[in-house]
Parts: structure tokens; sequence; C-alpha cells
């Protein structure tokens, strides 16, 4: 169980470096704190990414990837919005709609993945070209926009005017994903898939049922975030979940679930995303240019992957090396040894 | 009766002219004011020129200037730096945006909290802007695109379209005056197809090509977009078509002088962008100080005098760049 420790030293650490990062902000930024209403605003503004970063967790727990999410988003949202614009759908109906084609698009995946074989990482590649194509040809040349402000409640709204919608529908979502994937089987046997896959399928475990449920999952969360997205800037268009991968993937390893899969927790995560989160906001009001926070970026996510592979028993295994190397000057656990 | 009114009318149009006079002299710089100008992207020639006549001009104006942009044309990166301005108190926000409809709620905000906000180049919802200023008039660039095409293959030239995305603002207000002044002009021209280069140069390049290799008979090949022009004009260079094939868009001078030199663009419609960086700042300054009025005229030193029709100013004619005047153009 000692990843189990590190995985929760990982998490403290998260903790203190959101807190200390947080705290600096509200001290050093000018304009950052803003009241606490204003300054709880701010999460409005990279949750979207949240809600991908908690599905994608699920698959990338399983050992896969999913590089489609931003087009499931875009592809959902528009649909969500010729339901309404069009057909003359009730705005809600056409969100659940929209959430549930997301879902089925991340159950395609999961189909060409399992039943196909192909990489995951070349079956998302493929479908992400054509959801997005797909989303493109829907969208035509000026996609629509203005749904009311009854739908703009998703994105923008605050529950007893401070807390924003968004945020407590995250922490709700964060909750529950935490709780599937530590309280269930189902997620059991999803960080089983990940850490190792032929062991899981020994043990009985329908490793391609699972895998499908996980693409389905991550297919819903990059929808709704598709949904919050179009409700923030009362607007749909085709390419508007572009820009979630890569900060959602960030997310998930900078919280400290492996690459390779069947390590880490939901707690991390939603620490990552509100790190990142916060980092990229607090930058861009400090006078950063999107230049410098870019990079922060893809530095972050380099260094965490770096330092979780150097710890961790599959990669450099450094922490091994060091428990060894303490050990060596232990002499009754030399002695011991026959 | 009739001179008195003669008089009258006299004494109103000197007074009109005495108080434009006073609102171009009396630019009131006083007070030093923060002006973030934001473009499409940032590393792009074209609104490089634009910062460049804006620095020039916010020395002038006391304005404590910013250029900060997405790394990518995104509209959510926009509205991300957007925010970013609103909450450090900007007095004004210069933009142009990578889509009308999604920095609308963020410029809304922006404005409430009594930032001036002036879209330039590709314009927001009216809503959420206090002026627009358009580069040229789009039925000047329509002709000017057209006419172009005329002078290179003659008034029956069968016509190909390599756009940026199907839903770039200003792309298609340009194509729509394209079409219209096409029809009514040239009845015998036509346009066969039209693709998309995603504003990328390589994907630009990859559609121009498609276009020469799918319709044989195309001699022109319309590009209203920057990295689409450069790409047509690649494609036409790479399969040996020079001379046979033209194009012409809006590019800037630096990007097509080479091919304009070479003879794929005869003649490339644009606008000074150095200048219309300037006049977006003065813009900026008369709107912060609420100094200008929707409809109301006013006079940029260098620049000339502007008319504001309904909260739209727009800056000039097309600049139509030849082998001859080119060179004469450095952005």
């Amino acid at each position: 169980m000692k990843s189990l420790m590190f995985g929760g030293a990982w998490d403290r650490a998260l903790a203190i470096i959101l807190i200390v990062l947080f705290a600096g902000f509200c001290v050093f930024t000018p304009g950052f704190y803003n009241g606490l209403q204003g300054t709880l605003a701010i999460t409005e503004e990279f949750l979207p990414f949240g809600f991908v970063a908690l599905g994608l967790s699920v698959v990338i727990l399983t050992g896969g990837i999913d590089l489609s999410v931003g087009s499931i988003s875009g592809l959902s949202a528009v649909i969500m919005a010729i339901l309404v614009k069009s057909y003359g759908v009730d705005i809600f109906l056409a969100v659940l709609v929209a959430v549930a084609v997301g879902g089925a698009l991340g159950w395609v995946n999961g189909l060409i993945i399992t039943r196909l074989r192909v990489e995951p990482l070349i079956a998302t590649l493929a479908t992400n070209f054509i959801y997005s194509s797909v989303a493109v040809a829907l969208a035509g040349a000026s996609p629509p926009y203005g749904f009311g402000a009854q739908f703009g409640v998703l994105g923008t709204g605050a529950v007893a005017g401070w807390i924003p919608v968004q945020l407590l529908i995250f922490v709700v979502m964060a909750i529950g994903f935490s709780v599937l994937m530590t309280r269930t089987g189902f997620g059991r046997r999803i960080v089983m898939i990940g850490y190792n896959r032929d062991a899981a399928h020994y043990a009985g475990v329908s490793v391609a049922a699972v895998e499908r449920r996980a693409y389905a999952i991550s297919g819903l969360t990059a929808a709704f975030a598709g949904i919050i997205l179009a409700s923030y800037y009362d607007a749909v268009r085709p390419d508007m979940g572009d820009i979630l991968l890569l900060t959602s993937i960030t997310m998930v390893v900078l919280g400290g679930i492996s690459i390779f899969g069947g390590e880490g927790g939901i707690l991390g995560v939603t620490l990552a995303v509100l790190i990142l989160g916060v980092l990229r906001q607090g930058m861009l009001i400090a006078g950063f240019s999107d230049m410098v926070t870019t990079m922060l970026t893809g530095a972050i996510l380099l260094s965490s992957i770096a330092i979780k592979n150097l710890f961790s028993s599959r990669g450099f295994d450094l922490g091994s090396a060091l428990r060894r190397f303490t050990t060596l000057r232990r002499p009754a656990d030399t002695i011991a040894k026959p | 009766m009739k001179s008195l009114k003669k008089a009258l009318l006299i004494a109103a149009s000197l007074g009109a002219m005495a108080g434009a006079a006073h609102a171009q002299t009396t630019i009131d710089t006083s007070k030093a004011i923060r002006v973030a100008m934001v473009p499409k992207l940032i590393g792009l020639s074209v609104f490089k020129a634009n910062e460049q006549g804006a620095m020039a001009a916010s020395k002038r104006l006391n304005i404590n200037f910013l250029y900060t942009g997405p790394v990518t044309a995104s509209a959510q990166g926009q509205v991300d730096i957007i925010n970013s301005l609103t909450a450090r108190r900007f007095n004004a926000i210069t933009v142009t945006s990578n889509n009308p409809t999604e920095l609308a709620p963020s410029l809304e905000r922006a404005m409430a909290k009594g930032i001036a906000v002036v879209s330039y180049d590709s314009d927001v919802a009216p809503d959420a802007r206090d002026f627009f200023i358009q580069d040229t008039a789009y039925p000047a660039m329509g002709k000017a695109l057209v006419d172009s095409v005329e002078a290179s293959t003659g008034p029956n030239a069968q016509v190909a379209i390599l756009s940026s995305t199907p839903d770039a603002t200003i792309q298609n207000a340009w194509l729509e005056a394209v079409k219209t002044y096409m029809a009514a002009t040239y009845p015998n021209m036509k346009v066969v197809t039209t693709q998309y280069g995603q504003s990328s140069p390589s994907q630009s390049l990859s559609a121009g090509l498609n276009i020469l290799h799918a319709y044989p008979l195309v001699t022109a090949i319309i590009a209203p977009d920057g990295a689409a022009e450069v790409g047509a004009a690649a494609a036409i260079e790479k399969l040996g078509l020079t001379g046979k094939v033209f194009t012409d868009g809006t590019s800037d001078p630096n990007s097509i002088r080479q091919y304009v030199k070479d003879g794929v663009i005869k003649a490339s419609p644009l606008w000074d962008e150095v200048g219309e960086g300037k006049l977006v700042m003065y813009v900026a300054r008369l709107a912060a100080n609420h100094a200008l009025k929707p409809n109301d005229t006013f006079t940029v030193p260098g620049l000339g005098t502007y008319k504001v029709n309904d909260k739209v100013i727009i800056f000039s004619e097309p600049l139509i760049f030849t082998a001859a005047n080119i060179d004469k153009y450095q952005f």
C-alpha cells in the first residue's frame, strides 16, 4: 500500500499548493480578490475543463486515453443549440439529449477500441476528426447563439447570490466520481484494469465491458462541459471544445493519476483542476500574457509526469531506490537475512 | 425671410464646424489611461502592424498601452484575456474578435464596469461594444477583389474562393460583397467552388492544390484571408501555373511581396494596418473620455477626418498592392 500512501502525500502537496497560490494571488494581485462572490466567480472560467477532467480520469485510470473529448463537447453543444433553435425543443430537454449523445459517442469510442482492437490513442484521434467535422457541418455558416437568461444560469448563475452554479455542480460531481471510483465494484475494476489488465482478465473482470463504460462516462462529461460552455458564452461553435483536451489531460496527470493507469484518485484531480485554473486566471489578472501561462501549463505537465515517474514503481522507481538506500544504512536489516 | 433662413443655416453650419473643430483640438489627454489591444492571436504580422501604429499613437495620447492576445486564434482565449483586463480595471479594451457571439457576454460585463470597448477589423455583436472601426466598406472590398480578377484574366473567368472558416464574420461579409458585385458587373464570371483553409498556411496550401487539381478551368482564386491568399499563391507556383492562374486576397504586403513580384498576384487589396492601429487608439481615447457620440465626426492628425455613423467608423478605401507600389509598405 506504499502507492496509496504516496497518493496521500501527493494530494496533501496539491492542497498546500492550492492554498498558497490562492492566498498569494489574493494578497499580491490587485483585482484577484474582488469580494467573495467576485473571486469565486473566477471558477466559472475554468470549470468546464474540470468536468472534462473528471470523466477523462476514469479513462486514464484504465490505462487508456480519450482525445475526442473536445470534439464531443463541441458536437454535443451544437446539437443542443440546433434542437433548440431549429426544432423548438425545450432547452433543458435538449440538454439531456445532447449529454446522452455525448455518452453515445463515447460508447462508440469504446466499441471501436474493444471490438476492433484499435489503440485508444488512434481510435479517439480518428473519432476526434470525425466528430469535429460533423460538428462543423451541422453548425454551418452562422452557428446559433442567444439561448436566454434561464439557460445562462448554468454557466454564469450563482446560488444564494455567491456560490457559482458551476462550482456547486462540480463539487457534487467530484464527490460522485470519488464515491464511484473508491466505493463501488465498477471503480475498483477500473483501477484493476489499469494496474494490470491481464490480472483483471484472469480475475474474471469483463475488461471490454468496463472499458466501454469508461469511455461512455468520458463522453458524458465532455458533452456536459460543452453545454456549460454554451451557457457561459451564450453561443455555440463547432470548435469550442478544442481547447479542452490538453488542459484537461494536464489536470488529470497533475492530479496524480498515472498516465499508464491504475494509480491515483479523484481528490487529486479535483485539486489539480482548481490549481491550474486559479494559476492561469491569477496570472492573467497579474498581467502575464497568454504565452507565459500556456508555457507554464506545458512545464507543469512535464514536471508532474516526471516527478510521478521518478517515484513510481513502474518508472525509474526513485522512491524505492531511496528506501533501499536508507535501509542499507540500517545494519539490523542486513543481518536479519540468512 | 429667405435670406434670414440662409443666414441661420450658415450660422448653424458654422457652429457645427466650430463644434467639430473644437472636438478635434481638445482631445483631453491630461489623465493617463490604460488601453489594451486584443488581436485574434499574437504573432500574426497584420496584427503586429496594428500594434506598431497603436504604440506610436498611444505615446501622443498619454495612454499606457498593452498588446495582449491568445496564442491560438480562439475566442475562448480572448474571453479569458478580456476577463483579466476587466479585473485589472483597464479604461478601454480594443479587440478584433475571432467570432462575434462568444465574446459578447464578457465584453458586456466589461462595459457594465465602465470600460470603453472598441472593436476593429472583425466586429462583435453591436450591443457588446461602444464603437466599431471597419477596415474598409464591404462593397468597396468586394469590388476591389473582383476588379483585380477581371484585370488579370478577363470578365469570363471561372473563379474559386478560398476562405478561412465557414463562419468567419469578415470573410463572409467580403464574399457576400464579391458575389453581389460580380453578378451585377461581370455576369459571365462565375464562382465554381468555395473551400476553406482554416487560416492555416499549410491547410490553405493543400486546399489551393485541391482547387487547381479538381477545377482545371479555374483561372482565378479569390482568397480573402491572410493565410489563404499565401496558400493559393504557393499552390499556383507549385503546379507551375504562374501566368495562367492568378490569385488575390487580403494579405499583408510582407507575406505576399514575393508572389506579387513573381506575377502570381497582380493586385491585392488591403488597407494601411499601421494607420488603422493609430485610429483605434484615437477612438479608444475619445471613447474613454466619453467624448464621442454614436453619430459624430472627429479628426486624427495625419490620418484625416472620420465620420461616426451609428457607432461605426470606416477606416479607409481599399489600398491596392501591385508590383509597382508594394515596396513602399513594410508590414
